[in-house]
C-alpha cells in the first residue's frame, strides 16, 4: 500500500457510514500504521480478497496486476475498484466483464487520477456533443514511488491509440506534443507511452475515430532516471495535471472541448478510487460489468462530489473557435 | 594518424554533447494564442 492506498482508506470514512474497513498491505507494519492513523472502524488482515463478503468492495491500490485478487473478490460476490494503470492489467481486468455481470456486481478498471479522473473527465467534456469523434488524454505527474516506476516503464513500451476503427502501435517516447495544462504547470512535452486510457475509454466512446494518450517524461525521464540521484524519491510523488480534448459534432457543427486538472495524482487517484468505491456500495454506478469510470458514472455529480473533497476541475476556453482550438495547446 | 583519429574522437563526442544538451532541453514554450483555463463551478457539474 503505497501513496495511494493510505488516502482511499481515510477518504472512505468521509463519504459515508462503513461497518468495516479493512487494511491490507504485503508489510503488516505498514498496514498496521495506517489502520492506526484512521482508527475505528479500520482493521487489518492478511488478505482483502479472501475477507470479502457478498456485497462488500475491495480496493485494490498496490503495485502490479490486480487479475487475481479482483477474480478472487468477484468470486466471492464482492465490487472491485481498481486504481492500477499498467495498461496489460486494465485489459485484463476488462476481459473480466463477463464474469462480474454475471455476477451483477462492479468492477471499476482504472480508478485513479490517470486513469480515472482523466475517463470522468472525458466523460463530462463528451455531453457537449451529440457524436464524439476523437479524444485525446496527456498527463503529467507521478503519484508516488511505485506510480513513478510504473510510469518509466510506460514510457519505455509502445503505446496503443484508437485510430480508425483500429489499434495502432506508436513507439513509446515518440510523438512530442507540446500539452498546455493548468496552472502552474502549463506548457509540457508529452510523448507517447502504454498508457491505459485509450483501451477504457473506448467502451464508452464505441464511435470515436481517434482515442490516443500522452504522458510528459518520454525517453528524457527514462534516461535521467538511470543516472544516480541527487535527491531521494518523494514518497508522496510530484504536482500533477490532466488535459483532456474531447472533438465531436452537434448537428452540422464540428467543435471540441478541453477539460483539465490539477492535483497531487495520490490525493487525487485516493479521492476517486473512494469515491468509485462509494458509489458502487450505494448502488449509484450506472451498470454492472468492468468499465472505466467514463462508462459507469454520471459525469457531473461524480466530479461535483470530488469537487467537495478538493479535487478541482477546469475548462480551457476563450480561445478562437473551429479547427484552431483543436490546436490551442499542443503542437502536433 | 593517431592525432587525427583523437581529434575526430574528441570532434565526434563534442558534438555528441552538444546535441544531446540541445534534444534534453527541448524547444522553447509557445503560450496558445488566446484563452485560459477557467475553474468548473457547482451547475456546470450537474
Amino acid at each position: 500500500m503505497g501513496a495511494v492506498g493510505a488516502r482511499v482508506a481515510r477518504q472512505l470514512l468521509y463519504l459515508g457510514p462503513l461497518d468495516d474497513l479493512v487494511v491490507v498491505d504485503a508489510d503488516p507494519a505498514r498496514a498496521e500504521a495506517v489502520a492506526e492513523s484512521i482508527g475505528e472502524p479500520a482493521r487489518v488482515a492478511v488478505a482483502a480478497a479472501g475477507e470479502a463478503e457478498d456485497g462488500d468492495v475491495v480496493v485494490l491500490a498496490v503495485p502490479g496486476s490486480h487479475v487475481e485478487s479482483a477474480s478472487a473478490a468477484l468470486a466471492r460476490g464482492a465490487h472491485v475498484v481498481s486504481v492500477s494503470d499498467d495498461l496489460v492489467a486494465v485489459q485484463q481486468l476488462l476481459g473480466l466483464d463477463a464474469a462480474a455481470q454475471e455476477r451483477g456486481r462492479h468492477m471499476v478498471v482504472g480508478a485513479g487520477f490517470s486513469p480515472g479522473l482523466s475517463c470522468v473527465l472525458a466523460a463530462l467534456a463528451a455531453r457537449s456533443f451529440e457524436r464524439v469523434e476523437e479524444v485525446h488524454v496527456a498527463k503529467v505527474g507521478t503519484g508516488g514511488p511505485s506510480c513513478e516506476h510504473q510510469q518509466l516503464q510506460a514510457a519505455t513500451e509502445d503505446g496503443m491509440d484508437w485510430r480508425d476503427g483500429a489499434w495502432e502501435s506508436r513507439r513509446g517516447g515518440t510523438g512530442r506534443e507540446l500539452c498546455w495544462f493548468p496552472d502552474p504547470l502549463r506548457g509540457v512535452d508529452c510523448y507517447s507511452a502504454a498508457l491505459a486510457e485509450p483501451a477504457l475509454l473506448l467502451g464508452a466512446f464505441p464511435d470515436a475515430t481517434r482515442i490516443t494518450a500522452r504522458a510528459a517524461g518520454g525517453r528524457k525521464a527514462v534516461l535521467l532516471s538511470r543516472l544516480p540521484k541527487v535527491r531521494r524519491d518523494n514518497p508522496e510523488g510530484t504536482l500533477g495535471a490532466l488535459r483532456v480534448e474531447v472533438r465531436g459534432s452537434q448537428g452540422p457543427s464540428h467543435d471540441d472541448r478541453v477539460l483539465g486538472a490539477v492535483d497531487r495524482p495520490a490525493v487525487a487517484a485516493g479521492a476517486v478510487a473512494a469515491m468509485a468505491a462509494r458509489w458502487a456500495l450505494d448502488g449509484r454506478l450506472t451498470r454492472t460489468g468492468a468499465s472505466g469510470l467514463a462508462g459507469l458514472v454520471e459525469p457531473g455529480p461524480f466530479l461535483a462530489a470530488l469537487a467537495e473533497r478538493g479535487v478541482k476541475v477546469a475548462v480551457f476556453e476563450g480561445g478562437q473557435h473551429g479547427p484552431e482550438v483543436a490546436t490551442a495547446g499542443r503542437r502536433s | 594518424m593517431i592525432v587525427k583519429v583523437r581529434r575526430g574522437l574528441l570532434a565526434v563526442g563534442i558534438a555528441t554533447l552538444v546535441a544531446g544538451v540541445l534534444r534534453l532541453r527541448g524547444a522553447t514554450v509557445e503560450e496558445p494564442k488566446g484563452g485560459g483555463w477557467r475553474e468548473l463551478t457547482g451547475p456546470e457539474l450537474r
